[in-house]
């Protein structure tokens, strides 16, 4: 067991104590709407667990047709897509309706909790649906308690532990055992990096390391996806 | 920490929210039918050194609707000619109708314990020889004679360890036979579906899920070996072997603290056995084939919970202190 809930997962680095270690698309923003590229850039991270981020409706709709392209071919064993929190025009139903028709190798569909009108409506995504704790910023879906109805609304739904959210709501990250004592059996995936005061992900802080070790112990079969680069060691 | 892994599935159901209600359901069904099974075979002649034993499902004691009799007649010695029980004794009470055994004639047969225990590698060692032998460590349930059962079973047992064993290390030789096993069982599972595709959905979720658990079931035991002298490993492969292997796999997640990756591990292979309970899921698993699979929401399903499982299963064996055994002992 290494002393470090986390070591340097990029090609020549240190090896990954975890498996499997991906990054999330969404912090490289220079590649924005370029799929080809911001694949290109997740697979030196991890060939086997990617979250591809389509985190505004104009993304969404430019991945869904990117991932529909013939011949299209990810070696991810674990692929996430991260469903749109901004400029949102498509109505709800509709946006389910393009979620169920992404591609069969599609492990989980994050969906933020203060982003569902009608819960319902998402049900037949059945256990792909994942539904992520929300930071200090959002009206709701932040706490065990927050979470609770969706959940019982959802019940196949799966739960994406967002380490550094939880602690933006509570700093001793109690909240974050609580949440994985209330939905740790739907845990499909983890994501991880450090907060900066506006609630950015930013590259993991050795102090958030640290603490979030023993929070990461109990999530030690689920891909962690990095939501910021890893820090230069 | 109890040092038994007889009841570790209840235990570890106590560390989440939904417990594991199929598989306790369903080892509550295998011992009812055992029950049932034992009383109908109770007039049956038996050698002296003689035993019934039922495998599969059964000895992982998950039966569910769909559930047949994988059953050897297990004798001690050579082969001999007039050992009893016949299999004419049991007719109409082990593997009738629908529980007729089905895997490739390697059940619903007698077999000796002598070569069984002795011929293990080389030409003699035969595809079903191996497979008689492993399934009788990993997955077996007496239902008649057990005493004769638990000499046989140590005497197979001692085959792999006499000569071989040493002080806290595991055992190589079961550890590379248990190996080849596995590795056996994934290459026949692509040769067979190259030449016949029927039932291939339900072959293919049965690989991922429950050939995976008396594969993972195994290893563990046989790991944790190195914690002991060689004259004690006997007994403690004994003792963890004939547990279910979901009580084997469901102790070492509480042992090395890794109860909620164990949850949920044993969670999605709860939700499968409750899934492989339902006969409307078993024919359409059964009906799908490899080039259909991909896209059916029912196999979409099942495949998740066979990366959760595993998933789990991965974790256990290279994020806990077991991680310096597999990485010693598990690849060369």
């Amino acid at each position: 067991m290494v002393s470090s809930a986390i070591a340097d997962a990029r090609v020549g680095g240190l090896i990954s104590a975890h498996h499997p270690l991906g990054t999330s698309t969404g912090h490289l923003t220079e590649l924005r709407g370029h799929w080809d590229m911001l694949v290109t850039r997740a697979l030196e991270v991890s060939t086997l667990a990617v979250e591809l981020a389509a985190l505004s409706e104009p993304e969404f709709l430019g991945l869904c047709a990117w991932l529909a392209s013939s011949g299209r071919e990810l070696p991810f064993r674990f692929l996430s897509i991260h469903a749109p929190t901004k400029h949102r025009e498509l109505p709800e139903a509709e946006l389910v309706e393009r979620l169920l028709a992404l591609p069969p190798t599609v492990d989980a569909v994050v969906v933020h909790p203060d982003s569902i009108e009608q819960p319902h409506r998402y049900a037949p995504l059945g256990s792909t649906l994942v539904l992520e704790n929300m930071d200090s910023r959002k009206p709701t879906g932040r706490t065990s308690a927050e979470l609770e109805p969706l959940f019982a609304a959802l019940p196949d739904a799966g739960f994406c532990l967002d380490v550094p959210h939880a602690q933006s709501i509570d700093p001793t990250l109690d909240g974050a055992h609580q949440l994985l004592d209330a939905f740790g059996e739907r845990l499909r995936h983890v994501h991880l990096s450090s907060l900066d005061e506006d609630c950015h992900h930013v590259p993991l802080r050795p102090a958030d390391e640290e603490a979030f070790t023993p929070v990461l112990q109990r999530c030690l079969d689920v891909p962690w996806i990095l939501e910021a680069p890893l820090p230069a060691r | 920490m109890s040092d038994t892994p007889h009841g570790a599935l209840e235990r570890l159901a106590e560390h989440g929210r939904r417990g594991f209600p199929h598989l306790l359901e369903a080892r509550r069904r295998t011992e009812r039918d055992l029950a049932t099974m034992q009383r109908r075979l109770g007039d049956v002649p038996l050698d002296s050194g003689a035993s019934i034993v039922l495998m599969g499902s059964w000895g992982r004691r998950e039966r569910t609707i769909g559930s047949d009799d994988d059953f050897l007649v297990l004798i001690d010695g050579d082969e001999r000619a007039g050992a009893r029980p016949a299999l004419a004794d049991l007719e109409g009470v082990l593997g009738a109708g629908e529980a007729k055994p089905g895997t490739q004639e390697i059940f619903g047969t007698q077999v000796f314990v002598g070569p069984l225990a002795r011929k293990i590698g080389l030409e003699d060692d035969s595809n079903s020889n191996l497979t008689r032998r492993m399934l009788l460590l990993l997955e077996s349930l007496p239902v008649l004679g057990p005493e004769a059962y638990r000499d046989s079973f140590a005497q197979v047992i001692d085959g792999y360890l006499a000569g071989q064993a040493k002080d806290y290390r595991p055992p190589r030789f079961l550890l590379n036979d248990l190996i080849r096993y596995w590795r056996t069982i994934c290459v026949d599972f692509a040769g067979k579906a190259r030449a016949d595709e029927r039932k291939w959905g339900l072959r293919n979720a049965k690989l991922r899920l429950n050939r995976k658990l008396l594969f993972a079931g195994g290893l563990v035991p046989v790991l944790l070996c190195h914690e002991h002298r060689r004259s004690e490993q006997r007994e403690f492969l004994i003792d963890q072997l004939q547990a279910p292997p979901t009580d084997r796999l469901a102790q070492a997640f509480l042992r090395f603290d890794a109860a909620d990756a164990g949850v949920r591990a044993l969670g999605a292979y709860d939700r499968w056995i409750g899934r492989l309970d339902d006969q409307e899921v078993r024919d359409r698993l059964a009906a799908l084939t490899r080039s259909e699979a991909a896209e059916d929401p029912l196999f979409r399903e099942i495949r998740r919970l066979a990366k959760e499982f595993e998933q789990g299963l991965l974790a256990l064996l290279f994020e806990t202190p077991l991680s310096p055994m597999v990485r010693a002992f598990g690849v060369f």
